[in-house]
């Protein structure tokens, strides 16, 4: 099987790298949700309850691009957020925005983190933030975020 | 934990140490006008700027740009929070990345930014050590902000310097490596004003094409030592986009006089020969269209207008008198042919 090439992209008139191909495509159910999720590396598609009914339309739909230019290990988190907007920075590891009047999450994340990272902390993350965005309340993730910390 | 650790989630170590080190370190920021009491307008390259603060560092900063606040006519939201929290300590580069109409990224020192391209906002939170650079704003978050948001604003950037000869306006373009920015250094020298070095940002008033300047200094590659010799009690350093390169200011370099703004009227495409001599070949319309469409960034299918918007300002560009320069000489012979050109050219027309 033909490696995917995610490592090799390079654009001079797209440095913002917005025209990255994402290929893979999976639905998944969460919380009653159907969840739409591209993605270049079939690493990031996610270990959820897949959907099996494959009609309507997706409540939130995330784009999750491997980026090979994106080194260093996850940083502590910044939450910046505002009426439309959530974004959290964890360095250039992992840079992830969501539109909450269009649904869409998008996220970079570097060839650095690996499946376990992923898979333990990156996934519940976005889940966490799905789930508070679909929930109409866009800054229950950072409050989440407190309370967990709280109880360690 | 100090706040500039690195941490890495492992296997079993995961679970016991996310919560706590996420708790101590990370920072939160909510944009909204509780949070940003001081405000101004202030005006780039043709676009208004509408900006919210919590810093009169901030405000000062925006000072040299200050103009009225003619209500209806902004075109950009600027939310800007200072937080003395955040880390300069690491020495992270501009990275940036994008997603449809959303672009956000590092700068440094210790600041993000978010561009949301579609409803016009720009929002950061910068470092107390940013908002107080006069650097800072003059080379990186001015040009960046503009650069990444201007077409959406009515402000189109196209790589090609420019420069003024008795109110008349100048456009050098070329590929990567013809020598645009050793020419422009060299036009200057010859007392041409200048307008931008790198990057020009075009709007229209009224019907009228307008070529705007952010002051940003000329980059100038390592050898460019050999014509101007000025240059050997400077040190090149790493510029934005990873070249070694000199940058320098202007003003203080070839003491010739750095202007915001001008109309354009000629156009020179650079292309390097190993011939001798300057031959000014006539560049059709065409071409032009091709050539900045060509170099132009990719724009996402939600940017529509702003695409238009780009095609408009490069067809007004496009009818404007051009030339090829095939030029095998020195930038300074280079310059001198060109200006004995556009005189002669003006008097041709007259």
């Amino acid at each position: 099987m033909q490696p995917l090439e995610f490592s090799h992209y390079s654009d001079p008139l797209d440095l913002l790298r917005r025209f990255i191909q994402t290929p893979m495509k999976a639905t998944y159910r969460l919380d009653g949700a159907r969840v739409g999720v591209e993605t270049n590396d079939c690493a990031l598609l996610p270990e959820l309850p897949v959907d099996a009914d494959l009609t309507g339309p997706c409540a939130l739909e995330w784009k999750l691009i491997r980026d090979a230019d994106s080194p260093g290990f996850l940083e502590p988190p910044m939450f910046l957020t505002s009426a439309t907007l959530t974004v959290v920075a964890m360095g250039t590891a992992c840079l992830l925005g969501l539109d909450h009047e269009t649904h869409k999450l998008f996220a970079f994340i570097g060839t650095d983190i690996d499946a376990p990272t992923f898979r333990e902390y990156l996934v519940p993350f976005l889940c966490r933030l799905t789930k508070d965005a679909l929930s109409g309340d866009p800054l229950g993730c950072f409050v989440s975020w407190s309370h967990n910390s709280a109880h360690v | 934990m100090s706040n500039d650790c690195h941490f890495f989630f492992a296997g079993n170590l995961c679970a016991r140490f996310r919560g706590t080190v996420i708790t101590i370190v990370s920072l939160t920021f909510a944009f909204n006008r509780q949070a940003l009491p001081l405000q101004t307008d202030f005006y780039v390259a043709g676009a208004h700027c509408h900006l919210s603060t919590n810093s009169v560092d901030v405000l000062q900063s925006v000072w040299r740009w200050r103009g009225p606040n003619l209500v209806g006519s902004r075109s950009l939201e600027m939310e800007i929070i200072v937080d003395p929290r955040l880390d300069t300590a690491a020495k992270r580069p501009a990275y940036f990345r994008g997603s449809g109409h959303l672009v956000f990224g590092f700068l440094p020192p210790g600041s993000f930014v978010i561009y949301d391209l579609l409803r016009k906002y720009v929002r950061a939170v910068l470092s107390a050590e940013a908002a107080r650079d006069d650097s800072f704003w003059k080379t990186l978050f001015i040009p960046i902000t503009i650069g990444i948001v201007g077409t959406t604003v009515g402000v189109v950037p196209l790589h090609c310097a420019c420069l003024e000869r008795n109110g008349n306006g100048l456009l050098i373009a070329g590929d990567s490596g013809a020598g645009k920015s050793t020419l422009t250094a060299a036009l200057t020298k010859r007392g041409l004003a200048l307008i931008s070095d790198d990057w020009t940002y075009f709007s229209k008033d009224q019907s009228t094409l307008v070529a705007h300047g952010l002051f940003s200094p000329i980059k100038l590659l390592p050898d460019a030592v050999q014509f101007f010799q000025e240059l050997r009690e400077l040190r090149p350093a790493i510029s934005l986009n990873g070249e070694i390169a000199y940058e320098v200011d202007p003003a203080r370099f070839v003491g010739s006089q750095v202007k915001n703004a001008s109309r354009p009227s000629w156009i020179f495409f650079l292309e390097r020969t190993s011939d001798p001599g300057c031959h000014f070949v006539c560049c059709p319309p065409a071409s032009i269209r091709g050539f900045f469409e060509k170099n132009a960034e990719r724009l996402p299918d939600e940017l529509v207008d702003a695409r238009a918007f780009r095609t408009t300002i490069i067809r007004t560009l496009s009818v404007l008198p051009s030339w090829i320069l095939r030029t095998g000489e020195s930038p300074q012979r280079t310059s001198e042919a060109i200006d004995h050109f556009i005189l002669e050219t003006k008097y041709a027309t007259a």
